[in-house]
């Protein structure tokens, strides 16, 4: 299960050293500039770092709060180095990598990324693409080919994974139990952690199957929660880490992975790639392996990115932990419990959604050991972001 | 009760696209293919994704198709597709890895597989092709 020392490569050099969330609500009654800023104090208090020491900002391309928002609130007095990364939930590792690749080249020493969103009291996650008062479909700058999808009333990424479901059922007998399990495992972690939105809310597999259906074959508990709030990671060297105030988790590798074939566009119109049932997140998978010296079988604990409970399925066969097409019956087997536990603070199935970056601090906790549902000796940590687009993941390790 | 809003329209004027939706005014359902090395480019590109050509046009297919996947929405999102309402992929006959959408009222009984027929509605003078089982 642990590597032999010696074995990883050296790794990124890099270090999170700080992690930051705020409350997770369906109704902050604030800003998402003022969450951003909580969020980043809490990770800037959390690592012993002065806030006027950051002096890099990275920030998903979706979020409303620019850097120049932050630098304000924070009251930075010199940032040097800003990044916009990447598309909604394809982003969190990427940005990261932003962080890592400044570090590296001398761009900026503390780096602060984050993911701030009011989705559940504001522009609502669920209300899906194109506005509902448009009478025009698509056409939009070219790339985005709504125009194929919105008029025939698929709208939503919900829509979209159903589809994606439903084909991965055809094809490979895959079963809505199977999904069930992904479902009631996030769930299960959540249940030990008190910030999640769902802690307190333990669920059954009858609840699973008795929860109305959203878009066939994916039923309510298949979708991930809608949230207010915002988390915040502080990224510097590994060397600088150490003299933080808490253990500095070391990046171990990072991956970003596109290629011709998994479609342009934003995110309906994957459903138009020759293979459906492989997300680009097989090629990120394989540069990240490769960049860590790690497979599959050194992963101790996984934070996987769940929109839905079939990403999680999909993405099981992506990262090489079973072949293409076995996704539901290891799904089933109890792995995700024992032997590859996933989503240990309830993920977005259970936790809150985050776009990816709460996986991103639930893998800083795991390694420090302060999660809610500790993994004994857990020393390495995939974290993978969205799909279908083009996407990106990581791997952190212990510091030693 | 509010009244159900039209449905949005395809933009039949994005000058990658726009070739298909005036085949479909014509009733005609088409890809795009490149005339150097006859390669289907789906979804259409201003250029040929596997030789690089310039050099694309429109080739008209029969229509038939088979059920790639579908999903039936229940859950009311768009104000424009009362529930409960079936959004289909249909992969085409003569090129079955070209994909294309359609919509279906309601919650017909579907298996994946059975043979799709195209036609074409008018949505607010804009032809647009859907499927229907053959
Ligand atoms: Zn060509």
């Amino acid at each position: 299960m642990t590597p032999v020392p010696g074995e990883r490569a050296s790794g990124t050099g890099c270090s999170i050293v700080g992690v930051g969330t705020t409350e997770y609500s369906r109704a902050s009654g604030r800003t998402a500039l003022a969450l951003a800023t909580e969020a980043s104090l809490r990770a800037l208090d959390d690592a012993g770092i002065k806030a006027a020491e950051v002096d890099g900002i990275v920030r998903c391309t979706d979020d409303v709060v620019l850097h120049n928002d932050l630098i304000e609130t924070l009251a930075l007095p010199n940032v040097e180095f800003w990044a916009h990364g990447g598309l909604g939930g394809t982003a969190p590792s990427a940005m990261i990598g932003y962080a890592v690749n400044a570090i590296r080249s001398g761009s900026a020493k503390v780096v602060l990324a984050y993911r701030s969103l009011n989705g559940r009291s504001g522009r609502r996650v669920g209300a899906g693409y194109g506005s509902q008062q448009a009478v025009v479909a698509g056409g939009e700058e070219g790339g985005r080919y709504d125009e194929y999808f919105l008029p025939y009333g698929l709208t939503t990424a919900g829509q979209m994974y159903a589809l994606i479901a439903q084909r991965h059922m055809t094809e490979f007998g895959t079963t809505r139990e199977q999904l069930g399990h992904i479902a009631m495992t996030c769930r299960r972690n959540a249940q030990s952690n008190p910030a999640a939105q769902m802690y307190g809310r333990p669920m059954t597999m009858d609840d699973y199957f008795n929860a109305r259906m959203i878009s066939s074959p994916l039923g309510l508990f298949d979708y991930s929660l809608e949230t207010d709030g915002a988390c915040a990671v502080v990224v510097t060297s590994t060397e600088q880490g150490r003299d933080s105030k808490t253990a500095p988790i070391a990046i171990a590798a990072v991956a970003q992975g596109g290629s011709a074939g998994v479609q342009a566009g934003r995110t309906l119109s994957s459903l138009m790639r020759k293979d459906l049932l492989t997300f680009p997140s097989h090629l990120v998978a394989e540069n990240l392996y490769r960049r860590a010296n790690l497979g599959p079988s050194d992963i101790d604990v996984a934070q996987l990115y769940d929109c839905f409970t079939i990403t999680v399925l999909v993405q099981l066969e992506d990262y090489g932990f079973c072949v293409k097409g076995e996704g539901g019956p290891f799904a089933a087997s109890g792995a995700l419990d024992t032997t590859l536990p996933i989503n240990t603070s309830g993920g977005h199935l259970s936790e809150a959604y985050m776009h990816g970056m709460n996986h991103v601090v639930e893998g800083v906790r795991q390694l420090r050991g302060e999660s809610t549902r500790p993994v004994p000796g857990a020393e390495v940590c995939l974290v993978s972001s969205g799909a279908p687009p083009a996407t990106s993941a990581m791997i952190l390790t212990v510091d030693r | 009760m509010a009244q159900t809003p039209p449905r949005p329209t395809p933009c039949t004027t994005d000058p990658d696209t726009a070739g298909f939706w005036a085949a479909a005014q014509q009733e005609q359902l088409v890809v795009l293919t490149c005339r150097q090395c006859r390669s289907v480019v789906h979804l259409p590109r201003p250029r040929c994704t596997q030789c690089g050509s310039e050099e694309m046009e429109w080739t008209v297919v029969s229509g038939r198709g088979h059920l790639y996947s579908h999903t039936v929405v229940y859950h009311q999102i768009h104000p424009a597709f009362p529930v409960p309402y079936t959004v289909v992929l249909v992969s085409l006959e003569e090129y079955p890895e070209v994909r294309y959408t359609g919509y279906l009222p309601g919650a017909p009984d579907l298996v994946a597989g059975v043979a799709m027929n195209v036609f074409f509605e008018s949505l607010d003078g804009v032809s647009l092709p859907n499927w229907r089982s053959a």
